[in-house]
């Protein structure tokens, strides 16, 4: 396929003119050995070639395919999809490496991206399978009759993509730096050319069978390590996930590896695992509130519910996603106690590689840590490939198909998705090349851009019927903004958006996020006389679908009754 | 020209039967998820208060639950572990509720 050629080589142009505009950047990679590794770089190579292969067995051409992968994934699969789309290098390196730095305090990011998921089960689940269609921009620009609603959700869903795959492709990076031995701006290029290639070929058909075989590849690389690496520190090695208390609990008492830490490092060791040693009160809930509401409004995890037959499958798929999710979650704190246990001083420039770095301490061998490395690529690589879908079809799907040329075919559509898959990647290398905070961080800030764009507009949408365009144009323009300019502050260092600070952009949602819900509803109730015939037919249409409503009047089109009828 | 009557959709004030009830159960979901998420935390930050060091230190810091301090393992995997049954509750009562309903 010739445009696909063009595809593939406009990337290729992208990511070298890329390479040259950048310098050094990913000091972690000095913290861990250096050099090719053989055995990691063939246990490393053969899973990207089962990816690609089984993307390859799965080639798909109609867009509805390479959007949602048709509605049929059951609940385990699904369960699996939203572990995998999950499980990214965030959950898998950065989590570990927050843990490590903060103790106590890196717990916020652990029941703040598990709670998430109950919030999304009782408020959005359920009522947006019953709406049935593509995108999150698309229920919004739908549900408000508005043009406008659309475009600044697709942006959002746009700028979501790009900042948690930056993230990733942090995580990406060091990985294939450790293996390889590369500097890490060769390494970020050689992993975006790989995740380029396999999402351009597969499209989300692809990914989703990938994403099954990839949670499992992800978690036995994550789980099995942790058994060896206990046993060297002298637990018994039956259940490292409540073994490792002890570890903690003498951690607090300042026993290391290398035997009791000074009275000074002792009591800063411990004060890292009292609750308010790390960041006070108010930062933590505020941490915890906004990834919970970036949780329940992520578009690449709402995305997963369409693809399931129905919302019973829908309701149940959740639970089982949270458990798979649980099991990685239960085990990266036991990373993060090895670091302190073997490192207990290294600091913020070990912290993202914690992973590799406690194993290597403990002298676990290549083998397992180069499965473990391949586990966190993998978990890297399906999460950028939901992310960059989810991106590009905002692009193609809700800008492209829906305003800019509404008469375009399928195969102009999919055509434009390519590219832009491939633009947005290019913007992620260039901001990966220079990451602005630690990964977990990173991920952080998309999740308060969710948290106080979208999660606001979908849930009034969705259980407030007098909420209008004007409302949700106000509530995501203010909500958006304030993020934005929370994470410029964090950039530019300003206190006041920093870790510390009042509004720090990891955290800023449980400020913006009830301010956004409120403008959404004074502006709708404002202007609700304003409010066109037609932007109140549509949108009580999509209520009575959300909702099963009966239909009130005969003279309803035939095509929304099939709503009912699953 | 006669107006349709709009349709009424509040999650506070929810206007069917199946609204009803999917509304109930997600109230009481939502209740308890605040509890777990918020209350914990607000716990652990009441009973720290009189830590002179403004650390946090307390019985809850100092007591040892399967080897963790126990504000730790709070956190760590009761609050992970509680999410899941709110999970497995909220399927329960919905297929109590209203898949019943729905029912002829």
């Amino acid at each position: 396929m010739p445009r696909r050629l063009i595809t593939i080589s406009l990337t290729t142009i992208l990511l070298l003119t890329g390479s040259l505009a950048f310098g050094a950047a990913g000091e972690e990679i000095y913290q861990v050995e250096r050099g090719f590794k053989l055995v990691p770089a063939i246990i490393m190579v053969a899973l990207l070639c089962i990816y690609i292969g089984v993307g390859f067995l799965s080639k798909v051409s109609s867009t509805s395919g390479y959007w949602v992968a048709g509605q049929g994934v059951g609940t385990l699969g699904n369960g699996a999809a939203i572990a995998s789309d999950w499980m990214s290098a965030a959950s898998f390196m950065g989590v570990a490496g927050l843990l490590y730095l903060k103790g106590w305090f890196g717990l916020g990011y652990i029941i703040g991206w598990t709670g998430g998921y109950v919030l999304l089960l009782c408020l959005i689940a359920a009522q947006i399978r019953r709406f049935g269609k593509y995108t999150i921009p698309e229920f919004l620009g739908d549900r408000y009759n508005s043009h406008g609603v659309r475009l600044i959700a697709a942006s959002v869903t746009v700028i979501i993509a790009i900042t948690y795959s930056t993230a990733q492709f942090k995580g990406i990076g060091l990985i294939c730096g450790w293996i390889f031995g590369m500097d890490y701006t060769a390494s970020v290029f050689f992993a975006a050319g790989v995740v380029c290639t396999y999402m351009l070929i597969s499209g989300m058909s692809g990914v989703t069978r990938n994403q099954q075989i990839q949670y499992v590849v992800l978690i036995s690389a994550f789980l099995i390590p942790l058994w060896v690496l206990l046993r060297k520190a002298g637990g018994t090695g039956i259940l490292p996930q409540i073994e490792y208390g002890h570890i903690i609990s003498n951690l607090m008492e300042g026993q290391v590896a290398s035997g009791q830490l000074d009275p000074e490092a002792t009591k800063a060791l411990k004060n890292a695992y009292l609750p308010w040693g790390k960041g006070n009160f108010y930062h933590f809930i505020a941490l915890v509130f906004t990834l919970m509401v970036g949780t329940a409004g992520l578009p690449h995890i709402m995305i997963r519910f369409y693809t399931v037959k129905n919302e019973d499958v829908a309701r149940r798929s959740v639970l089982w996603g949270l458990f798979f999710i649980g099991l990685l979650y239960w085990s990266s704190p036991v990373y993060a106690a090895m670091g302190q246990f073997w490192n207990p001083a290294g600091g913020k420039a070990v912290a993202d590689v914690i992973i590799l770095s406690a194993p290597e301490r403990a002298g676990l061998g290549n083998a397992f840590i180069g499965y473990l490395a391949s586990g966190a690529l993998a978990a890297g690589l399906s999460t950028v490939a939901g992310l960059l879908i989810a991106g590009a079809s905002a692009i193609a799907h809700d800008w492209y198909a829906t305003v800019y040329r509404p008469d375009c075919t399928d195969r102009q559509a999919l055509f434009i998705g390519r590219v832009f898959t491939a633009v947005l990647c290019g913007v992620v290398v260039l901001f990966a090349l220079n990451p602005p905070a630690l990964i977990a961080q990173i991920v952080a800030m998309a999740f308060a851009i969710a948290g106080n764009t979208i999660f606001p507009a979908v849930v009034l949408g969705i259980w407030y019927s007098r909420s209008n365009k004007y409302g949700a144009l106000a509530g995501m323009a203010f909500g958006l903004g304030m993020t934005l300019l929370a994470m410029f502050g964090w950039m530019a260092k300003i206190p006041m958006f920093g870790e510390q600070g009042i509004l720090p952009a990891t955290s800023s949602a449980l400020i913006v996020c009830p301010l956004a819900f409120l403008i959404n509803i004074l502006v709708s109730n404002a202007t609700d006389n304003k409010l066109d015939e037609e932007s109140i037919e549509r949108g009580d249409n999509i209520l009575r679908k959300l909702h099963n409503l009966p239909d009130p009047v005969a003279e309803d089109d035939p095509q929304e009754k099939n709503a009912f009828s699953h | 020209m006669a107006k349709k009557p709009r349709v009424s959709v509040n999650f506070f004030a929810p206007s069917t039967d199946g609204m009803k009830a999917e509304t109930s159960v997600a109230k009481i979901i939502i209740v308890l998820w605040f509890l777990l998420s918020y209350g914990i935390p607000t716990l652990i930050w009441l009973a720290g208060l009189s830590d002179p060091n403004g650390l946090g230190e307390s019985f809850i810091t100092n007591t040892r639950f399967l080897g963790f301090p126990l504000h730790y393992w709070l956190l760590a995997q009761g609050c992970t572990i509680g999410y899941l049954v709110l999970c497995k509750l909220y399927c329960i009562l919905w297929d109590a509720k209203i898949t019943r309903l729905r029912k002829p």
